[in-house]
């Protein structure tokens, strides 16, 4: 490799389609989120900070870091410190699987869909790692619960997936979105499996109808409770990093990825455009979702994914079986 | 599997109201409940007897910012009870349109409340949108949004003009709409019934034996509402229908709040149509007779309850506040633990909790009860000053 090429790489992870970009993606859907769900229920929302308020998530995160940072008597240090790192660098290395300007992610690998779903059951469990770490009898009962959950829609998310990658013929990103060039697959057999996975990614994310975990009138702030500061300025944004990577794998896993159609020589700009168009779209939908419903239940939610959810999903892999 | 107790307040989201509820839990299951409300203790009812029954007012209003209509209402009936004179009927009819207008408003506030206990953070936001034309109205009547002190001894403040009331009409218009439509969503909504039905159950006998007051014994099925049983004001000219449903538990609640909506929205257009002219206020003077009084009012939140002693001076000597949450802790207790097949999860506690629209700023009282022994006495203020002065030495 020439000292260009090092070069080129180098930046692709640090700037662009790497950190940085993550990074102003992230704050840029959680602004998204926050404006839309705000106007779906009557609001302003963020409204100061920058053009829209477009600048209120930067702001929301520079104030963390700047606050002190309390660490309880009592809570297990290590855990207490390393949960908040490992949460942040997963989610991050986990986006960096997403196909984004071309057809693969900056990582791409032979059979890296397994390291993506991997990536997804790590984050829960070091959500539970880091309730259990701070002690607290409410991030106890919220440790419990996203564990509780992780088992209602595990199962359902993974079919679904499964069901993909089997249209695709493949466990690698990179042939399932070449795949997807003539037909994506939520218009082809795949819609079914679309809806368990955007179901699945809300209750991955701790969002209503699904956010237990953390059910402020319940358990106050559930497994986070304890965290204040950094350490919770670096949940936060892990937090909005996974949106970002959720919203990616719906879109690179049934709307074919950053696929669409180009102008030759212009294919990363473009397919960066269709992707975060993409992945808006998915946003919107999981955010309807949130101004729509009430919270369940923690029975109701395991419930609902064993009596609904996972027979959709099994009905979606007996469908893909048939067909391929 | 081995108990731990769970505290939920005195400082909580939830609960934006200082109660301790101490929660024994199974794993996810309420197997518990003990409760303390004495974090607020404000003495009002010391600081009534150094006032004169007409300085008492502003005072009493503020026992609850949210049903001060029914204070104020509560507190002037039953001074007036203690003159011999006739209250105009202009003035009784004036007195409901207000009283419901602030239970109008109670209830709208509850539901949003209601929702945001559940999780459903949109209902609330356009509850609470909606509630700010009732209070728009208010303060158009009143001159005042929240403590709206509109009824005084001897009448009301207040006249509502011809112009007002067609504006008064048209608001009921908006808010009838509107709540025709938050019961379409609260019947139909499935995570509000998933929520809701069978939470918090209260069987009629329990609510009975419990004393429960207001929304919560009518969500068990038991016709008792104090408009009805014991008109005051001008309530037994104003038709209503007292509001029942037989489910006994949280969608029970919110199905009779949110139809008692529209009974308030017709009693104010009825009286609005049918209110007698003359005047609006009578002068009565400084001093009462010498006697008591004890008066019964339906606050939004339930029965409330005001008694007064008289000794023929300017000042009670006596004054005594029964509020509605107060009456309902009893029924709280009953629905916050799970007795054989019926289950509460920690998760449905809020929401319990939330369905007796508790207020308990209004109902710490100082009173000291042993259990065992069955014996129940006070403390002065110089027996706890006494004892502060103890401990500190």
């Amino acid at each position: 490799m020439t000292p260009e090429s090092y070069l080129i790489e180098t930046l692709k992870v640090l700037v662009f389609p790497g950190f940085t970009f993550i990074f102003i993606l992230a704050l840029f859907y959680e602004w998204l989120d926050r404006k839309f769900y705000a106007k779906l229920q009557n609001r302003v929302g963020p409204l100061y900070a920058g053009p829209l308020g477009i600048l209120q998530p930067l702001a929301d995160f520079i104030k963390l870091l700047s606050k002190e940072d309390i660490v309880p008597k009592g809570v297990d240090r290590i855990l207490f410190t390393a949960t908040p790192l490992f949460s942040l660098t997963l989610s991050i290395f986990a986006t960096l699987l997403l196909p984004i300007f071309s057809y693969k992610g900056i990582l791409s690998f032979e059979g890296d869909l397994v390291i993506a779903v991997v990536l997804l059951t790590f984050l829960c469990i070091i959500t539970f790692f880091a309730g259990i770490a701070s002690y607290n009898r409410f991030a106890i009962i919220g440790a419990e619960r996203s564990f509780l959950q992780l088992i209602g829609y595990e199962v359902p998310l993974m079919i679904s997936i499964v069901s993909v990658a089997l249209n695709a013929r493949s466990l690698t990103i990179q042939n399932i979105v070449l795949s997807q060039k003539g037909i994506w697959y939520i218009l082809g057999p795949n819609i079914l499996g679309f809806i368990v996975f955007l179901f699945a990614a809300q209750a991955e994310l701790e969002r209503i109808p699904f956010d237990l975990p953390e059910a402020e009138q319940e358990i106050i702030a559930g497994w986070n409770v304890d965290y204040s500061g950094r350490r919770l300025a670096m949940f936060r944004l892990a937090k909005n990093i996974e949106l970002v990577f959720l919203c990616g794998l719906a879109v690179t896993l049934f709307l074919g990825g950053p696929l669409g159609p180009v102008v030759p020589g212009f294919e990363p700009f473009l397919f960066t455009i269709y992707f975060i168009i993409k992945s808006i779209f998915v946003l919107a939908i999981l955010t309807i979702v949130r101004a729509l419903f009430a919270r369940l239940r923690i029975d109701q939610i395991v419930s609902l994914s064993w009596k609904y959810l996972l027979p959709l999903a099994i009905i979606q892999f007996l469908i893909v079986r048939l067909i391929v | 599997m081995s108990t731990f107790d769970i505290p939920i307040g005195p400082q909580h989201p939830a609960l934006p109201e200082p109660l301790l509820l101490k929660l024994e839990v199974e794993g996810e299951t309420v197997v518990g409940v003990d409760f303390d409300v004495s974090y607020m203790h404000r003495g009002i009812e010391k600081l009534l007897e150094t006032k004169t029954y007409f300085q008492g007012l502003p005072l009493v209003e503020r026992i609850c910012g949210i049903c001060n209509a029914a204070h104020g209402l509560c507190y002037t009936l039953n001074v007036e009870k203690l003159y011999d004179k006739e209250i105009p009927p202009r003035a009784q009819y004036l007195r409901v349109i207000v009283e419901e207008l602030s239970r109008i408003h109670s209830h709208l506030l509850w539901l949003g409340v209601a929702a945001f206990e559940i999780g459903f953070n949109t209902m609330f936001m356009y509850t609470w949108r909606d509630r700010e034309h009732v209070m728009d109205m208010l303060e158009a009547i009143t001159g005042n949004r929240v403590t709206t002190e509109y009824s005084q001894i001897g009448g009301v403040r207040r006249d509502i003009t011809p112009e007002l009331a067609e504006k008064l009409l048209k608001t009921m218009d908006v808010v009838e709409e509107r709540t025709k439509y938050y019961i379409k969503v609260a019947l139909t909504e499935p995570t509000i019934a998933k929520r809701t039905q069978g939470v918090g159950y209260l069987s009629p006998e329990d609510a009975k034996a419990t004393c429960s007051v207001g929304p919560v014994i009518r969500a068990s099925g038991i016709k008792f509402d104090v408009r009805a049983d014991d008109p005051y004001a001008a309530h037994d000219e104003v038709p209503f229908n007292v509001i029942t449903y037989d489910s006994c538990d949280v969608f029970g609640r919110v199905v009779v709040r949110a139809q008692e909506l529209l009974e308030c929205v017709n009693m104010i257009r009825y009286a609005l149509k049918n209110l007698p002219s003359g005047p609006f206020r009578i002068k009565l003077p400084m001093k009462p007779n010498a006697g008591e009084a004890l008066t019964r009012v339906e606050a939004p939140r339930g029965e409330l309850l005001h008694y007064t002693l008289c000794e023929g001076t300017p000042k009670p000597y006596r004054y005594k506040v029964r509020t509605p949450t107060l009456a309902n802790l009893g029924a709280l207790r009953v629905m916050l633990t799970s007795k054989g097949r019926y289950v509460v999860n920690i998760g449905d506690v809020p929401i319990i909790y939330g369905s007796i629209d508790p207020c308990i700023c209004c109902t710490a009282r100082v009173q000291f009860i042993d259990v065992k022994k069955g014996k129940t006495w006070t403390w002065t203020l110089d027996e706890i000053r006494g004892m502060s002065k103890k401990v500190k030495a």
